[in-house]
């Protein structure tokens, strides 16, 4: 498997697609910037959302009981997985109970954290993706590079080369309209046919045991609707307390998400309908080691609205795939050293720092600094990479000691001036795409003492 | 043990700690004409919107909109969900608006079925002005203690922007949606 920068590199090979990539990304999230604004409440929802996040995963073991209590009385089966292996077992338990070969499915990252899709190809079941996005990566027999836009990555003649292999639509036609058009006609066919919809969660509400879900495109509703059994699979850190504060979560994520007001639609599932089943599977798969630790347990605060990635500079101009894990981008990279350290050592290394992430983020999780201490975790283990851990030894070294700092900035104006080569040469990672800038001829603790 | 108490145990295991829910959420007050920014969210969500006196005024509007196509409401009897795949141009009641973001609450209450409003090829939506309302907040308070077995907030007609960021409307459910104010 390629590292982070390694396939990044692949990535950027294309600069007219990376640039494309890099400027769609931003201008979502602009749009972000631009809806937040109009609301004057904008920061005191994002504080609210983040103090119920907090107080719900403080209380998670009560609301999770309170939870389970009123689905059942609502007349939902509820379901306990701990970990991916589980949850796959039990999703395909209820599916040979009713006999379906099919089933749709709509976006739910957590199937994605499972391999869902490829436990149950594997037991002779057709998973058919219904999220347009989904489709055509699941085609593509790629996954999606972000969670709220999985085909991103991808551009219209892409699409259209892809499309007119599958589903036959004429040969060079890359028109998103009747690309759309077409999608819609094929997976119609599903909808009426499926035994069997899954989708995912975005909020459970403990106080009256239902649970919403938010679609653009109208998929979830159409597979849940219309099928014989709905399966629902989240995260246990989907629980909010009560119905009120649902306000508060859905007025920023999709104003977070894509700036759109709101998404199309925002299903609350409390009961089935008459002669339907209806399934929960509360998985935990790591969540609850997440929650013991003190640094990390926030990042279960995320609501998966994706505007980390829309912000993030190494996000834009590496892509989803480059961060070989169902989620990508700055999140992603605080959730994978969870699941596997040494596997995904390389990730949260992939950021700058900025700290533009913490910056977006609706539920106000500390992004950044979660990546610096994975950082400090990983080095004490032993498993950062050994360039980083050597430079970060040195920096950390370097910024402790006052003179030797100073001596530092000196050698670095020195080297700039005279000697630029030693700096701007292909072994210097940091060169590549990039001009070394010019050196001042003074530090600024000099310029500072000499200012008249 | 069983997984439901092997994550009940894991939970159980940790520190207490003390943080309070913070209440229920106020918002600012910042429009009084909740009308008319409804009327304008519903334009920026793809949304046709119509004024109409009665529903008279409302027929004569919706057959220039939907010229030749077959109109059903919700009184018209539907055995199936499967049945409404037929049905080109549905009409149904909203609860209320919320004029933050177009959005309109629907409970299956009123619903000829809960798959009603997505499969049909276009949707009418009947909001009263009285009910409409500036935040999502204030519908949740409206809805207190009525919950509906399944309900739904309905903002524009479906849509997608999947590939390369165009927005296409007509994504899988209505792909328009007229809302009617009486
Ligand atoms: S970490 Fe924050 S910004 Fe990133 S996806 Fe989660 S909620 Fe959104």
């Amino acid at each position: 498997m390629l590292n982070h920068a390694e396939a990044s590199e692949k990535f950027i090979e294309d600069a007219e697609r990376t640039t494309w990539h890099d400027e769609t990304l931003w201008f979502v999230r602009s749009k972000r910037d631009k809806v937040s604004k109009l609301l004057p409440e904008w920061e005191a929802l994002r504080e609210q959302a983040s103090q119920i996040k907090d107080h719900t995963l403080a209380n998670l073991g009560q609301y999770l009981e309170e939870f389970e209590a009123n689905a059942k009385k609502n007349g939902i089966i509820v379901h306990w997985a701990k970990d991916a292996q589980e949850h796959n077992e039990i999703v395909h338990s209820i599916i040979s109970k009713h006999g379906g070969k099919a089933l749709v499915k709509s976006k739910s990252m957590l199937t994605e954290e499972c391999h869902l899709n490829d436990f149950l190809t594997k037991k002779g079941v057709e998973v058919v993706d219904t999220d347009l996005g989904e489709r055509i990566v699941q085609f593509r027999n790629e996954v999606p590079s972000h969670i709220v836009l999985p085909a991103i990555h991808l551009k219209k003649e892409d699409v259209g080369e892809t499309f007119h292999e599958f589903l036959g639509t004429p040969k060079g036609n890359k028109d998103p309209q009747f690309l759309t058009e077409a999608a819609r006609q094929h997976l119609r066919g599903y909808f009426l046919g499926a035994n069997v919809a899954i989708t995912g969660v975005n909020f459970a509400v403990a106080e009256t045991g239902e649970f919403v879900v938010c679609t653009n495109e109208g998929n979830a509703d159409m597979g849940a609707h219309l099928a014989k059994v709905h399966i629902a699979c989240m995260g246990i850190e989907k629980m909010i307390p009560k119905r009120k504060d649902l306000g508060v979560f859905l007025r920023l994520l999709a104003r977070s998400a894509t700036g759109q007001l709101i998404t199309t639609y925002s299903s609350h599932f409390a009961k089935p309908r008459e002669g339907q089943e209806m399934h929960i599977v509360l998985v935990d798969n790591g969540r609850t080691r997440q929650l013991a630790r003190d640094e990390f347990r926030n990042s279960l605060k995320c609501i998966r609205c994706a505007a980390c990635f829309n912000t993030c500079p190494v996000y834009r101009r590496s892509g989803g795939h480059s961060y070989h894990q169902p989620v990508a981008g700055p999140i992603g990279s605080i959730l994978a050293p969870n699941f596997d350290k040494s596997a995904n050592v390389d990730l949260p290394f992939a950021s700058t720092l900025c700290g533009s992430c913490s910056n977006v983020c609706p539920v106000k999780i500390n992004i950044h600094e979660q990546l610096w201490f994975w950082r400090q975790d990983l080095m004490k283990d032993g498993l950062a990479p050994l360039g980083k851990s050597l430079s970060m030894k040195g920096m950390a070294f370097v910024f402790s000691n006052p003179t030797i700092f100073k001596m530092a900035g000196y050698m670095g104006r020195m080297v700039m001036r005279f000697a630029p080569f030693i700096v701007n040469n292909s072994l210097n990672p940091w060169f590549k795409q990039r001009e070394m800038p010019e050196a001042p001829k003074e530090s600024f603790q000099s310029w500072y003492k000499n200012r008249k | 043990m069983s997984s439901r108490s092997e994550i009940f145990g894991a939970i159980q295991a940790l520190e207490k700690r003390e943080i309070a829910h913070p209440g229920d959420f106020k918002s600012y007050k910042a429009t009084q004409d909740v009308v008319g920014d409804f009327k304008n969210s519903l334009s920026i969500v793809g949304a046709i919107c119509v004024d109409a006196e009665n529903k008279q005024e409302a027929a004569t509007r919706l057959s220039e909109i939907y010229p030749d196509l077959q109109r059903y409401t919700s009184q018209d009897v539907v055995a199936n969900g499967l049945d409404l795949e037929a049905v080109d141009v549905l009409e149904i009641d909203g609860m209320f608006g919320v004029a933050e973001n177009g959005a309109i609450w629907l409970s299956d209450q009123f619903l000829p079925n809960r798959v009603a409003p997505f499969i049909c090829q276009h949707l009418v939506i009947y909001v009263a002005k009285s009910e409409i309302v500036a935040t999502l907040h204030e519908v949740y308070e409206r809805l207190d203690g009525n919950y509906a077995d399944f309900g739904l907030f309905l903002s524009g007609p479906s849509k997608t922007a999947d590939i390369e960021q165009s927005l296409v409307i007509g994504a899988h459910g209505a792909r328009s949606l007229t809302v009617i104010l009486v």
